[in-house]
């Protein structure tokens, strides 16, 4: 249920809905080989471009308000990266999404959902330490950037205004910013990132603060002895997601049915190869610990491509 | 008669050992640094192919190197080289000039 046409003042899904906005945009998820849920440490050459796309299918389904809420969230991110040099680059990101709830209100089924342009992320990363040795690197790279209120947020249907959890953008600028640290050797990485992001009100509704602490070990599983010449790389990966999201807000008062905290754990693989890079994972919510009624998530399934050129 | 042919062969190759040697293009070796995966090599691969009289570049991700073969008459300094690997985010961690086997072709 949400600030709805039949069911006012009950907003548990704004919770889902930032959780969804926020996987779906992918704006801490750039464009580097190395983790499948968030950001690298490794650099953009100078002058070259990365291209990331990826597909994301957030699903949240088990209820405990009692409407058998179920929420589908698709999206389609494009990220673009370009390095300014060895040490600093700048990232587009842009998502298409889908999104519906349905949910049972007086004994009928609803539907609703919109589907378009999301919100346009902006953000740049500037690596302030770096340790190269022969067969692997340490770098520490801080990163901060905006997300534009680009989607459309005042998406309705024919029962009015659809809640803020499926509309397209959230008609808020939003600043974030973090730090992501990479160990790379030629056998296994890990990266590592904290992360925070300050939403902002928009259209009278506000979704809460999103701090996250990320971690991600990945090992080269194929080939197992190297050989000359660059071969493609099978990684396997594991991760972590610890996502602590602030209540949301309307009209200036907090929503009890909202926000938590979320640990994911992401079993994924990965093949990198020298232009281009493949990969799969699936974010399993181990531990939820929500307010209220809010919805919790059933899993976050990932897929997509990375290319430079 | 078959004397005379051996002869003959063995004194001419002996008169196009120079040239060949003078034919053979200039190669670079270069140790990069924290070269670990296969996605980062393509950045100082492409900041080579932009360089003038880079005909053929082979990385060996294993050993960290980067061999650079020249045009004919074209050469590398390291200041060059250390700026290509520094723009890829990487470190030059060593330069050297080595001589290639004429028989050599580019990949």
């Amino acid at each position: 249920m949400h600030a709805g046409p039949q069911n006012p003042g009950r907003r548990p899904l704004c919770r889902a809905g930032a959780a969804a906005l926020l996987a779906a945009a992918g704006w801490t998820g750039a464009a580097w080989s190395a983790p499948i849920t968030f950001n690298t440490a490794l650099p953009v050459a100078k002058g070259e471009f990365v291209f990331r796309e990826q597909f994301v299918l957030d699903q949240s389904g088990d209820d405990p308000g009692g409407a058998d809420r179920d929420r589908t969230a698709w999206a389609a991110v494009s990220v673009l990266g370009y390095g300014v040099n060895g040490d600093l680059a700048l990232f587009g990101v842009v998502p298409y999404v889908d999104r519906s709830l349905d949910m049972t209100v007086g004994g009928a089924r609803r539907s609703r959902g919109a589907a378009g342009l999301g919100d346009v992320a902006l953000f740049g990363r500037y690596t302030v330490f770096k340790d190269n040795f022969r067969g692997g690197n340490f770098r520490v790279a801080p990163f901060a950037g905006l997300e534009l209120p680009t989607g459309d947020d005042d998406e309705s249907d024919a029962f009015g205004r659809l809640p803020a959890s499926v509309q397209p953008g959230s008609g808020s600028w939003d600043p974030f910013g973090g730090v992501v640290l990479t160990y790379q050797t030629l056998d296994f990485q890990i990266d590592a990132q904290a992360s925070y992001r300050a939403n902002t009100e928009a259209n009278g509704f506000e979704f809460g603060d999103v701090a996250r602490l990320d971690a991600s070990f990945q090992y080269r599983l194929w080939p197992r002895d190297l050989g000359g010449g660059v071969p493609g790389f099978l990684y396997g990966i594991v991760e972590a997601n610890l996502v602590y999201r602030d209540e949301n807000r309307t009209g200036g008062r907090d929503d009890p049915d909202s926000g938590g905290t979320t640990l994911f754990l992401v079993p994924g693989l990965q093949y990198v190869t020298k232009r281009w890079i493949a990969e799969a994972a699936v974010q399993l919510p181990t531990v939820q610990d929500l307010n209220g009624t809010a919805l919790e998530k059933d899993y976050v399934a990932r897929a997509g491509f990375r290319v430079n050129f | 008669m078959n004397r005379i042919v051996r002869t003959t062969a063995f004194a001419l190759s002996l008169l196009l050992l120079p040239l060949v040697a003078f034919a053979a293009p200039t190669q670079y070796q270069l140790q990069v640094d924290g070269l670990a995966c296969p996605f980062c090599a393509y950045g100082i691969e492409k900041e080579l192919n932009r360089t003038d009289g880079v005909e053929n570049i082979r990385i060996d991700i294993n050993a960290g190197t980067v061999t650079v073969t020249m045009a004919e008459g074209g050469t590398m300094t390291e200041a060059q080289a250390s700026r290509i690997v520094e723009d890829a985010g990487f470190t030059l961690g060593g330069f050297e000039e080595v001589r290639a086997q004429a028989s050599n072709k580019p990949e």
